[in-house]
């Protein structure tokens, strides 16, 4: 039986509040941890058959173009080659998050420099790496292929329901006592995520499994089926361990249609694991963006004005595009607005969802205006963003679910000792180091996405857990136990919970901060069910009914699970669906980041020293979970702020530092304290756990607060990230000449 | 197409013996050897270093110290030495991480000449040469005179480095190296600076300084060498530093840092590490 809920409205009741096994929110640790740390976990590529060829993907050296000719006779005749497939199936880039169906496909026609173009597969990886290299191919470029959005010949389009504007933000600008206006860039990033994207392809008959390591199985099962052309229920796909996603693992990619097409061609399971520099040219990129910001407020600093405009890029036929504005429309109050959303075609490698797509940039740009109004009204940073927030959604007038931005701000300052804080710049000086703090709002949307899952009260009165969600190292598996414990009254090591199999009931996936509280509802929406056929068992009420440490309470009995199901076990199937709440309340998750730097004064390298993030996302189902989704949000920050950079060679678009060598990830060394804080707060709209997204929060403007700490140390604003040592050490030299 | 060809002698004259024929690509820790190969790999006749374990390990001799050519990072910065290695341990810790450090040898390092190499100005500073041996004998050069250029260095196809010779100073004498890069740590130098005194009477009675991804290899600073002789070794040895001094120097443009920037921090680490060295009890 299945216990079905379609969020239309607020869900009332908060059923784990009336639990009393007590093991949600708690702190608990992962039950797969052990394995993780000890190598016993299996990943993709651990799953490696013993008669498995292997694949190595072929890349365009154009970037632009047609794919005339590859010599196959020679690599053919090489030691071990088995195939060379140059299937018109291959996918030109990843599909996007939740496409459900293939993205482009066909190898012939290059769009960027370092598409994948054939696979070639060979008894050992070693001389399927060697008859990549050695192909011989010829292609015909079109010479004219515009690799940077700000090329002037660059194709711009500007779709017309992403352009929004209310009053008059040209006169409000005129009149406003303070003003800013200026133009902010991020560099493209990417995930980042620590295991290389791999698939293993074995067939049996006309059925395909698949290894892999993805986030979404259900929509990743759809886009694999449509990819080869065959019906989804002839495909499963098996990603129970998945090293890290951010984004980079949403839509099905290269690597495991090739496989598919190669184990079919074959007849023997093959496996295609990339590189880490083919990770970098043919996994998504996050676009690069220019962002036009304008602000006016009044002389009390209240904004009355609000314009937020960006360019954005990705390769032609692609849907996605950065959704920089995400949050403008409702973080602040201003009744004149402007939102603008242009994309330039260009022939660089996919641009898709990494951490936060949306938030992570465009807050980082509009917090570091809102700090430059802060600088030229007198108004502190944070007494600035108190002023501004709006009593519900300035630009759909409806009411906010739930609100605590300005508990975030007020918390955080308080912790910070934000009141310690010199107000103007290069105030504060320690030896050749200039300090200073700076801070930003914290803000995402929060979504709910279909999603399904089995629960099993099994005889002995254990129990499983089943969905095809993923744990792409977040914690899916810990929370969903926790939730089942709590509604089942079952201690932790009683329930087990099963992942990352598209045989079990369909989920939401991992993405955009919404795969606990989506597939955790249709946990609790399971248990329910069970809880129900347990009340029908002992013919009681669901309001009579405790259940406890595995026993069941009913009036002054106090019974065995074991007891009560003699023998038998119970099923219950949970589905949630997102309805009307979305569109009659404004849902999202708040915070605050503090930040305290150290800038050599003479060199210009920014030593983050403190950070602290306060962050409000209704129940916390796991505070040990949470703060580690925050720090590493967080960290993504500091490496936004003072590192992280794409850079595309000019000529042929294609990314010159394509490794970890020279893409700087932020190390141990450059992170220092962080604290979290994680606010209490329940949020009836957003799903009956009332809880909301975390998995992204700690990312969404957590590097402004760092740039903004930058301009409090040395008067240097840096519009243009990430804030090298280079362009700082220019700031402090013309300040000085 | 050829295989390539694999060889690990246990014996240095197995070794200096097959290098006669020339042709071989030589392999210590492979810390340098494989990254070049990542995206591409060719056959090639492969020497493998890592049985002649008679080269690895330091031993002190009267008037110098011998590095075995196989010696590791992490061998340096156990190895009880005295204090004017500190400069060259210092930059041992600095060379990737420690996985990096456990298996990359410091010959590795100089032979492969990458004008980054971290390990190249601590050795200039430390006068270091390097003894290189063949089927003919063996020969010594100064470090100056073996690294030639960006990845190009005096070694013959037939010779093998077999260790590096750092004499000891004739007075008391402090060292340090200074290293500026993008992150904070695991990162490629920008600029490296290494840096030693001697000082006799509070005086300052020798110096050498060298600074490393500024020029195509790393180059030492006659000029403030000289200035900075007979001077009281206090931290105001740093203002005796000026741009005239660096003018050897030729930084490039790359997407680690421009020229202009690189020439302004190379300043400005001499400087820290003068007053670093002249502050030193
Ligand atoms: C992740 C990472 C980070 C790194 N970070 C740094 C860094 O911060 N700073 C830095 O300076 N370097 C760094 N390196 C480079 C490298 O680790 C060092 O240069 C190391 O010292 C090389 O030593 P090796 O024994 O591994 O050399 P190998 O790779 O074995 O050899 C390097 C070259 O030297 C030649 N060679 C080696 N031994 C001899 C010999 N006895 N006689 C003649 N020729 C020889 C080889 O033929 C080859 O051309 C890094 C490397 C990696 C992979």
């Amino acid at each position: 039986m299945t216990s079905h809920i379609k969020m239309d409205e607020r869900v009332e009741r908060d059923r784990l509040a009336e639990m009393v096994q007590a093991v949600i929110g708690k702190p608990l640790d992962r039950p797969e941890g052990a394995l993780k740390v000890s190598g016993a976990a299996p990943y993709a590529m651990d799953r490696l058959p013993a008669n498995a060829c292997h694949g190595v993907l072929v890349r365009a050296t154009v970037s632009n173009g047609t794919l005339r000719d590859m010599d196959v006779d020679a690599v053919q005749a090489l030691p071990g080659i088995r195939a060379i497939i140059a299937d018109d199936r291959l996918l030109r880039n990843p599909a996007q998050g939740m496409a459900g169906e293939a993205p482009i496909q066909g190898p012939k026609d290059i769009a960027y420099f370092g598409q994948p173009i054939a696979l070639v597969v060979a008894e050992t990886f070693e001389q399927a790496r060697h008859g990549a290299q050695a192909l011989k191919l010829r292609f015909e470029a079109d010479g004219t292929a515009i690799v940077a959005p700000d090329d002037p010949k660059a194709d711009i389009e500007t779709p017309e329901d992403e352009q929004d504007s209310t009053g008059d933000l040209d006169a409000a600008m005129q009149t406003a006592r303070h003003t800013v206006d200026a133009h902010y860039t991020t560099p493209g990033h990417v995930s980042a995520a620590m295991e290389p994207h791999a698939s293993i392809a074995e067939w049996n008959g006309d059925r395909l499994t698949l290894y892999g390591s993805y986030q979404m199985l259900r929509f990743n099962r759809a886009e694999l089926a449509d990819a080869l052309g065959i019906e989804e229920k002839q495909v499963r796909i098996l990603a129970p361990y998945v090293g890290g996603g951010f984004g980079s693992k949403l839509g099905i990619g290269p690597e495991a249609v090739a496989a598919a097409l190669a184990a079919k061609a074959l007849g023997v399971p093959v496996a295609v694991a990339m590189s880490r520099q083919q990770v970098f040219e043919s996994v998504m990129r996050r676009s690069e963006t220019d962002q036009h910001i304008r602000l006016a407020a009044d002389e009390q600093g209240r904004l009355i004005g609000i314009g937020h405009e960006a360019l954005v890029s990705n390769l032609p036929g692609e849907e996605f595009s950065e959704p920089v504005t995400q949050a403008t429309p409702f973080l602040y109050q201003g009744d004149h607005r402007v939102i603008g959303h242009r994309i330039a075609r260009v022939h660089r490698t996919c641009a898709g969802s990494v951490r936060a797509p949306g938030e992570a940039v465009g807050l980082t740009a509009l917090e570091i205006a809102l700090d430059e109004l802060a600088a030229a009204s007198g108004i502190d940073p944070v007494k600035l963003r108190l002023i501004n927030i709006p009593q519900k959604d300035p630009s759909q007038d409806i009411p906010f679910s739930s609100h605590m931005l300005a508990e975030a701000l007020e918390e955080g300052a308080k912790r910070f000792d934000w009141d310690r804080r010199r107000s103007e710049p290069g105030a504060v000086r320690d030896g050749e180091w200039l300090i200073g703090m700076g801070m930003a709002s914290a803000a995402r949307v929060n979504m709910l996405i279909e999603s399904k899952a089995r629960v099993t009260l099994n005889a002995n009165g254990t129990g499983t857990v089943e969905t095809d969600m993923t744990d792409i190292g977040t914690g899916t598996y810990t929370v969903l136990s926790q939730i089942a414990g709590e509604m089942l009254g079952l201690p932790m090591d009683s329930v087990e919970t099963l992942l990352g199999d598209t045989a079990y009931p369909p989920a939401s996936g991992s993405g955009g901060s919404f795969g606990a509280a989506s597939n955790g509802t249709a946990v609790l929406l399971a248990c329910e069910e069970i809880r129900q056929q347990l009340c029908e068992r002992l013919d009681c009420d669901m309001q009579g009914l405790t259940l406890k440490d595995g026993h069941a309470i009913v009036g002054n009995r106090r019974i065995a699970l074991p007891e009560i199901l003699d023998g038998s076990r119970l099923v219950g199937e949970g589905h949630v669906e997102p309805g009307k709440a979305e569109e009659t309340v404004r849902q999202a998750t708040y915070g605050s980041y503090f930040a305290e730097v150290a800038v050599n004064a003479i060199t210009g390298e920014t030593r983050l020293r403190r950070m602290l993030g306060v962050f409000a996302a209704g129940r916390i189902l796991n505070p040990k979970t949470a703060r580690s989704q925050c720090l590493g949000g967080m960290t993504f920050g500091i490496g936004m702020a003072l590192t992280e950079e794409l850079i595309h060679d000019p000529r042929d678009g294609h990314i010159v530092n394509r490794d970890f060598a020279e893409y700087h990830l932020p190390v141990n060394a450059d992170v220092p304290q962080i604290d979290v804080v994680l606010l209490d707060e329940r949020d009836a709209w957003a799903n009956p756990l009332q809880a909301k997204g975390i998995g992204e929060l700690g990312i969404c403007g957590a590097a402004a607060s760092i740039v903004n700490a930058i301009y409090n140390a040395t008067g240097i604003r840096i519009r243009d990230l990430p804030a090298t040592l280079d362009k700082i050490i220019d700031g402090l030299q013309s300040r000085t000449d | 197409m050829s295989e390539g060809r694999y060889l690990r002698p246990q014996r240095l004259d197995e070794a200096v013996d097959a290098l006669k024929g020339g042709g071989w690509n030589l392999v210590a820790g492979g810390t340098d050897h494989y990254p070049a190969r990542v995206v591409e790999q060719r056959p090639e006749d492969i020497l493998d270093l890592t049985g002649l374990t008679d080269l690895r390990g330091i031993g002190e001799f009267p008037d110098h110290f011998r590095i075995g050519a196989l010696t590791r990072w992490t061998d340096l910065i156990e190895a009880p030495l005295p204090g004017w290695f500190d400069g060259l341990k210092q930059a041992a810790r600095e060379v990737g991480g420690v996985q990096i450090q456990n298996r990359g040898t410091i010959a590795g390092n100089l032979c492969n000449a990458s004008p980054a190499a971290d390990g190249v100005p601590a050795l200039l500073s430390l006068d270091a040469s390097v003894e290189l041996a063949s089927a003919g004998g063996v020969r010594i050069l100064p470090l100056a005179d073996f690294i030639l250029g960006n990845r190009k260095t005096a070694r013959r196809p037939h010779e093998l480095m077999t260790a590096i010779l750092t004499p000891k100073p004739a007075r008391p004498a402090r060292a340090r190296f200074l290293k500026l890069g993008a992150r904070r740590y695991l990162v490629i130098s920008i600029v490296m600076v290494a840096g030693l005194l001697e000082v006799e009477e509070g005086r300052v009675a020798g110096a050498r300084l060298a600074v490393g991804s500024c020029s195509a290899g790393a180059q030492r600073l006659p000029a403030l060498e000289a200035a900075l002789t007979g001077q009281p070794a206090d931290a105001g040895l740093a203002m005796l530093a000026t741009p005239e001094h660096l003018a050897g120097l030729s930084p490039i443009d790359d997407i680690r840092a421009d020229a202009g920037y690189r020439r302004d921090a190379a300043l400005i680490l001499v400087r820290r590490c003068l007053a670093d060295l002249g502050g030193l009890r």
